[in-house]
């Protein structure tokens, strides 16, 4: 018995020594919803503390590379993740591919535009399509992917508003300030006001791969390998499908 | 300097331009008003054109994507009555640089009225001028180098305009990207080196601007 | 030509100007300290000002009737106004000046014409002038012509010759004399100088506070004195 108590005291001891961590994870935009559900369940779990910093996957890598105080990075393509292993701004050893998605053209739900194929997009009638900047933005890159595979990108570029993200796209085509919009089947899943008109099959579409790691200059690493392991795991994985991602293939 | 940062400048300095212009008739006027005139309610016109000025450039894109979304309470109706639709195209541009530069130009426009004598404005009318004829011969030439200095000034805030044209424009490239967003782009893409050119055309704009509206407000008349 | 004052009324900072009179001279001084509201009389007469009480009729013609809500504009009363200050338009050259109130196709009376001003005023060498570059006396002679090219019948002036020294007040007068016999324009003539009113006028109204407490000739008001030449009577 008084092994036990001592043991507790000391666990207790060791547990007040060590200070809970602090964990800055930037995320892709897509991850929104899921990533902050995790949070609810990890942290009174492990004790640490998430700060999210959600936005494009292609503005997060920008702001790493220029020293921002990353701890995690969950990118929504492997390019960005690339970039940053290149420049040796991550460990290695820690990056994971763990969720994929899908694309989906969307309409606002009350009274959107009719769009039922991926050629009703260059229809006379349908002026704007919300598309996160295709240029840099993951969700961007891969709708244009999408659309030159398919034909259509030349006729739809003239419609494309480029967002900062996709949840901007989402944003837009709710507020009914464009007539569709490409977004993640995860991001119209979570969003009352819009709704999905057509899905682009696995096999057509772009390969996406949402891949995390443990930033190098980060300053709690063993709580940032904690926390990428954990994503990795049972718990985070129901979350993620919840919400309509798919396990990595 | 490319093709693209040439098409980015004309037209930055066509919306600017046109921006400026449209707020002039109704900025002189109501700088005049403030200047020569009380009414009830004159406080709380005071403060609503100074919001733009003090309120964070973004929340006032905000109100105005509210404002002139496709469903919104004035976006709805010019789309039903015109045909137009105001967010993410040029005129939207012109509606975030025109309600951002408006309260300078009212501001000085009011002070640039303040500097006229109003004896000057009353020997007139016992000259025998009625009160158009001594806006137009009297206070306007004497209001005139303040007057050109806010529209000056008007101007370059117009050129730099970013936040509020960011929530009601968006990038969309050769419709809506002028100078500043084109920077904001480059620097988000890597292109630090384009950004600059950019930053360089801004500034050297922006400083022309300026030099001429403080030679204005520097000048005696003779 | 008169100029009858019922009941007018205009507040002022700590009183009121209230005044119940007949002006009717050819020139007519308003006479008294600073602050008596002198400024205000001639600025309510010449619809510069709003009256709260009371009416101002120049020449039989109603010009503002508070009662009955009327209100003249300034522009339409025809009353000639030289303020202190002399108040010329700074981006006209003097000839610009002169000729702003002046209408070719507007009865004159006889003698009133350009040429005949510029004589009287000896205005001929300064009309390409700008303003600017003018004396205090130039000034003030200008903002005269000006006036009197408008074509006023009634002609209001308010301290012309303050702010300038005792010689070229000397060298003004005869030209104040000059429009009041060349021209027979009846004039108000706002001062605090009794030798100036003395000098020009023929009726004296005499403010303090906003109200006439005395009214009659020169003669009767003032008498001799060591210096100035001449003083307020006592009584």
């Amino acid at each position: 018995m008084k092994l036990r108590h001592i043991s507790l005291f000391l666990f207790a001891l060791a547990a007040l020594a060590a200070r809970a961590a602090e964990l800055n994870v930037f995320a892709a935009a897509s991850l929104t919803d899921a990533l902050k559900e995790i949070a609810k369940a990890y942290e009174p779990a492990s004790g640490d503390k998430l700060r999210f910093n959600f936005g494009a996957s292609s503005t997060l890598a920008i702001q790493i590379k220029q020293g921002a105080p990353a701890d995690v990075f969950f990118s929504a393509d492997e390019a960005k993740m690339n970039d940053l292993a290149k420049a040796g701004l991550i460990l290695a050893d820690t990056r994971r591919t763990l969720l994929a998605n899908t694309l989906v053209i969307v309409v606002n739900a009350d009274g959107g535009a009719a769009i039922a194929t991926p050629a009703d997009l260059v229809k006379p009638g349908i002026g704007r399509i919300a598309l996160a900047q295709p240029q840099t933005v993951p969700v961007g890159i891969y709708g244009k992917q999408w659309l030159q595979k398919v034909g259509l990108w030349k006729q739809v570029i003239d419609r494309i508003v480029p967002t900062e993200n996709v949840r901007a796209s989402l944003a837009a085509v709710e507020a009914g300030n464009v007539d569709a919009g490409i977004v993640y089947k995860t991001d119209a899943l979570i969003s009352k006001k819009v709704k999905m008109v057509f899905e682009v099959p696995a096999a057509e579409g772009p390969s996406i791969t949402y891949p995390a790691a443990v930033v190098k200059d980060s300053k709690q690493v063993e709580a940032a390998r904690k926390f990428a392991a954990y994503l990795a795991g049972p718990e985070a994985r129901a979350v993620f499908a919840k919400y309509g991602f798919l396990p990595a293939p | 300097m490319s093709a693209e940062a040439w098409q980015i400048t004309w037209f930055t300095i066509g919306v600017a331009t046109l921006s400026t212009a449209a707020i002039l008739p109704p900025g002189v006027a109501l700088g005049w008003l403030l200047a020569r005139r009380d009414w009830p309610g004159k406080s709380l016109i005071e403060t609503l054109v100074a919001l733009p000025l003090v309120i964070p450039p973004v929340a006032t894109g905000l109100i105005l994507l509210k404002l002139f979304g496709r469903r919104g309470p004035l976006g709805g109706w010019l789309e039903r009555t015109f045909g137009w639709e105001i967010v993410f195209t040029w005129k939207a541009v012109v509606v975030a640089t025109a309600v951002m530069s408006f309260p300078l130009l009212v501001r000085t426009a009011r002070v640039a009225f303040e500097g006229v004598n109003p004896r000057l404005e009353q020997v007139a009318r016992t000259l025998g001028a009625g009160p158009w004829r001594v806006f137009a011969t009297i206070t306007l030439p004497l209001a005139a180098r303040g007057l050109v200095a806010g529209a000056v000034l008007a101007f370059a805030r117009a050129l730099g305009e970013f936040g509020a044209t960011v929530m009601v424009a968006g990038f969309i490239p050769g419709q809506t990207v002028t100078l500043s967003l084109a920077i904001y782009q480059f620097v988000q893409l890597g292109h630090d080196g384009e950004a600059m050119v950019l930053l360089a055309i801004s500034v050297a704009i922006a400083f022309a601007a300026v030099w001429v509206s403080e030679y204005f407000v520097r000048r005696r008349p003779a | 030509m008169s100029v009858e004052l019922s009941g007018l009324r205009v507040p002022l900072a700590s009183f009121a100007l209230e005044i119940d009179a007949v002006l009717a001279g050819r020139v007519t001084a308003i006479f008294g300290a600073s602050g008596a509201g002198k400024t205000t009389l001639l600025e309510a007469i010449a619809g510069l000002r709003r009256l709260e009480a009371g009416a101002v009729c120049v020449d039989e013609t109603v010009v503002a009737d508070v009662a009955a809500g009327v209100f003249v504009p300034a522009e339409q009363r025809a009353i000639g106004y030289v303020p202190q200050e002399g108040a010329l338009f700074p981006h006209f050259s003097v000839r610009g000046n002169l000729r702003f109130g002046f209408e070719a196709e507007r009865q004159y009376p006889a003698g009133l014409t350009y040429e005949h001003v510029v004589e009287v005023l000896e205005l001929s060498a300064l009309t390409e002038r700008r303003v600017g570059t003018l004396s205090g006396g130039e000034k003030q002679r200008v903002a005269l012509g000006r006036a009197l090219l408008a074509g006023p019948r009634l002609l209001l002036l308010d301290e012309p010759l303050a702010g300038l020294d005792a010689a070229l007040r000397e060298r003004l007068l005869p030209y104040l004399a000059r429009v009041r016999d060349e021209f027979a324009i009846p004039m108000l003539y706002v001062t605090h100088s009794p030798d100036e009113v003395m000098a020009l006028c023929d009726d004296v109204l005499v403010l303090e506070r906003g109200r006439a407490i005395a009214r009659g000739k020169p003669a009767e008001l003032f008498r001799e004195s060591e210096r100035p030449r001449y003083e307020l009577r006592g009584d």
